[in-house]
Parts: structure tokens; C-alpha cells; sequence
């Protein structure tokens, strides 16, 4: 499905109940940078898991990225444009609040979006997420030209099939401008950490859960691209989003 | 029922892809599976994707360990299926009967 929402920027997302019935609010599942929901979520299994659970999913391809549109000027990937086509989407869905879950780039938009309506968010899930700067070593007047941990992550994702790496560009620019601040935290909110003990992007994510009161799961073995498609890191956030 | 068994290779997880590397068995050898519940976990130099299974069935055997390598098309692992298999879990299943065309057209001879 799709929803022309802000700017004249037209979201895709799914919209997926679960066909035994609703229990719990709805998750929706903020992807990373480069990806989109069906690559983050859905083949990682999240779908399929949280309709066992009985959760209604909310999936939208964040502007940029998958089949939602592409615009190429960095001021149009500030967080909060993020945040206002997130809150968009819940009001055209009259969802009133939800489960957030994020990973990576999504993580910081979900940080963003319960610090934005804390009142719509039950419990917040940062997934491959940490307060260092994720663009530390890397020139983003020309990403993926060096050797930082992002020029990595940037030269893996600009090369997928129907990724356009102009707007990634710009949505890297967008993000920095914006550089993450530990405060202040989402106040009332649950919050879980989950990463890969590997994961560089994620590193402090321990320090961070501990110094905003939430707690910290560690995938061991994994790292940045591969701990959100482990079952321990599934199982920990479904147990975390039912106690 | 008559048990039947079957091999599942490791499908063409996207363009290009040629390999990927078991990252975690989702099952073990002698446990029933459903269809569609989670097989295993794979990573390719794209991503990392759960397969979930083809079948319901026993798992008999696991071809490859954790951190290795499979070629696409090459055995994943085998399966004890009761009667007849089932259509893979990827892939539509096609009718077993064809619908009735819901519109008829009479065709009529020229009347001149």
C-alpha cells in the first residue's frame, strides 16, 4: 500500500494482521539505511515471527528507500521529515500507538519519533544501534570513498538493485545534520537495546541502555549485518514486548 | 502413510548470488518442522535471510555446518515427509483442477 503524506512524498508500506486474531498493539519496524522492509524485516523473518505472536505489523519503506519516493536533497532526510511522515502514516492508519522497533538508521528515527509523540509509542526497541557518531571517519561530501565504518556500509547498499545512491547520499547528509544526543532520552518508555557483540556501529550500546534506565540484550557472534536476522535477537524483543 | 523423502537445495536468494554461509540451524536432525516455520539462517554479501522450511516433516539430515558455504543448488537438508509432498513453500501452488471460465462467449455462424 501507499500514502502521499508529507511534501508530496508518497510512502509505501504493508500492513499485515495477523489471521488469528489481534493481540497487543501494533509493531512498526523502522529499517536501516540502505535497505528497506522487505530485506530488514520481512526475509529476516520478523513478519512471520510477529504474526505467531498475533501482532499486527506496520512496515513502511522510509522515503529514500524501497518503493517510497526519492527525493535528492539532504533537507529533505532531517529526522524530523522522518518523524512527521511516520506520525502521518499512524494517523492515516488511526493507529493510535504502537510498539516501535528499529534497526541501525531506524533505531536513531525511532529515538527521534518516541522523543516526538511519546504518548503514541508503548515500548521502544533500538536494534544495531549505539551514541557514537555512525559517521565518524567517513567524508560525506563523497560517501563510500573511504575507509570508515559507514563508507562500508554505504559502498554494500548503493550497489543493491533499486537503491538510488544520489538519495542515499543526500539521506546520509540529512542525518548528520542532526547529530544523535543522548539527551534528552524518551521519558516513561521501555526501552531495550539489542546488537551484535561485533557490531562497530552499536558500540556503547550498553552504556547507553544503562545510562537511559533500559536494558541491553547482546547477540553473540553477530555484527552490524547479520545479528537482526538471529533468533536470539527476535526472541529477546518478542519477550520483551509481552512482559 | 507412506513416507517419503526429500531434499531441499539452497534456492536463488537474489540476482547474482551464487553462495551463502549457514549462520544458525533453526531445526536439528530428528525434530518435526511445519511448513513455513523458520529453517535456517543464512548470510549472502547482501544480507542475512531466515529460510523458513518447504515442508512439514522430520528433519533426517543437515548438509552443511554452521559458517559454511553452500552453493546455490546444492542439498540444504532432507526431509521424511508423509504421503504426498508438499508444494514448496516459496513458490504459488498451482490448482489441481483448472476453474470454469466464469464468462462464456457463444460464437454464432455469419447469418448472411
Amino acid at each position: 500500500m501507499s500514502a502521499n503524506l508529507v511534501d508530496g512524498v508518497t510512502m509505501h508500506y504493508v500492513d499485515v494482521r495477523p489471521s488469528a486474531g489481534e493481540a497487543g498493539v501494533p509493531v512498526l519496524l523502522l529499517h536501516g539505511f540502505g535497505t528497506d522492509f522487505a530485506m530488514n524485516w520481512r526475509a529476516a523473518g520478523w513478519e512471520r515471527a510477529l504474526e505467531a505472536a498475533g501482532r499486527r505489523v506496520l512496515g513502511p519503506d522510509l522515503r529514500g528507500h524501497g518503493a517510497s519516493d526519492k527525493p535528492r536533497e539532504s533537507t529533505a532526510y532531517l529526522p524530523e521529515c522522518f518523524v512527521a511522515d511516520l506520525l502521518a502514516l499512524l494517523d492515516t492508519l488511526e493507529v493510535e500507538r504502537v510498539d516501535l522497533v528499529g534497526y541501525s538508521m531506524g533505531s536513531r528515527l525511532a529515538w527521534e519519533l518516541a522523543l516526538a509523540a511519546p504518548d503514541r509509542i508503548r515500548r521502544l526497541v533500538l536494534g544495531g544501534f549505539g551514541p557514537r557518531d555512525a559517521f565518524a571517519g567517513t567524508d560525506l561530501s563523497d560517501p563510500g570513498a573511504g575507509e570508515g565504518a559507514f563508507d562500508r556500509v554505504y559502498r554494500t547498499v548503493a550497489a543493491l538493485p533499486g537503491n538510488d545512491a544520489e538519495a542515499l547520499a543526500a539521506c546520509a547528509r540529512g542525518q548528520a545534520a542532526r547529530p544523535f544526543r543522548e539527551e534528552p532520552a524518551p521519558a516513561g518508555i521501555p526501552l531495550l537495546l539489542v546488537a551484535g557483540a561485533r557490531d562497530e556501529l552499536a558500540r556503547d550500546a550498553a552504556g547507553l541502555a544503562e545510562r537511559c534506565g533500559g536494558s541491553h540484550v547482546e547477540v553473540a557472534g553477530r555484527d552490524h549485518a547479520n545479528a537482526v536476522s538471529a533468533r536470539g535477537f527476535r526472541q529477546a524483543v518478542l519477550a520483551f514486548l509481552d512482559s | 502413510m507412506a513416507q517419503e523423502n526429500i531434499t531441499f537445495t539452497l534456492p536463488d536468494l537474489g540476482e547474482g548470488l551464487v553462495e551463502a554461509t549457514v549462520l544458525e540451524w533453526q531445526v536439528a536432525v530428528g525434530e518435526t518442522v511445519e511448513r513455513n516455520a523458520p529453517l535456517v539462517e543464512v548470510e549472502t554479501t547482501k544480507s542475512a535471510v531466515v529460510i523458513p522450511s518447504p515442508h512439514t516433516g522430520r528433519v533426517v539430515e543437515l548438509h552443511a555446518e554452521e559458517e559454511q558455504a553452500v552453493p546455490v543448488g546444492r542439498p540444504l537438508v532432507t526431509f521424511a515427509v508423509e504421503g504426498a509432498p508438499d508444494a514448496p513453500g516459496i513458490v504459488g501452488r498451482v490448482p489441481a483442477e483448472e476453474a470454469r471460465p466464469a464468462r462464456r462467449v457463444r460464437l454464432r455462424p455469419p447469418t448472411d
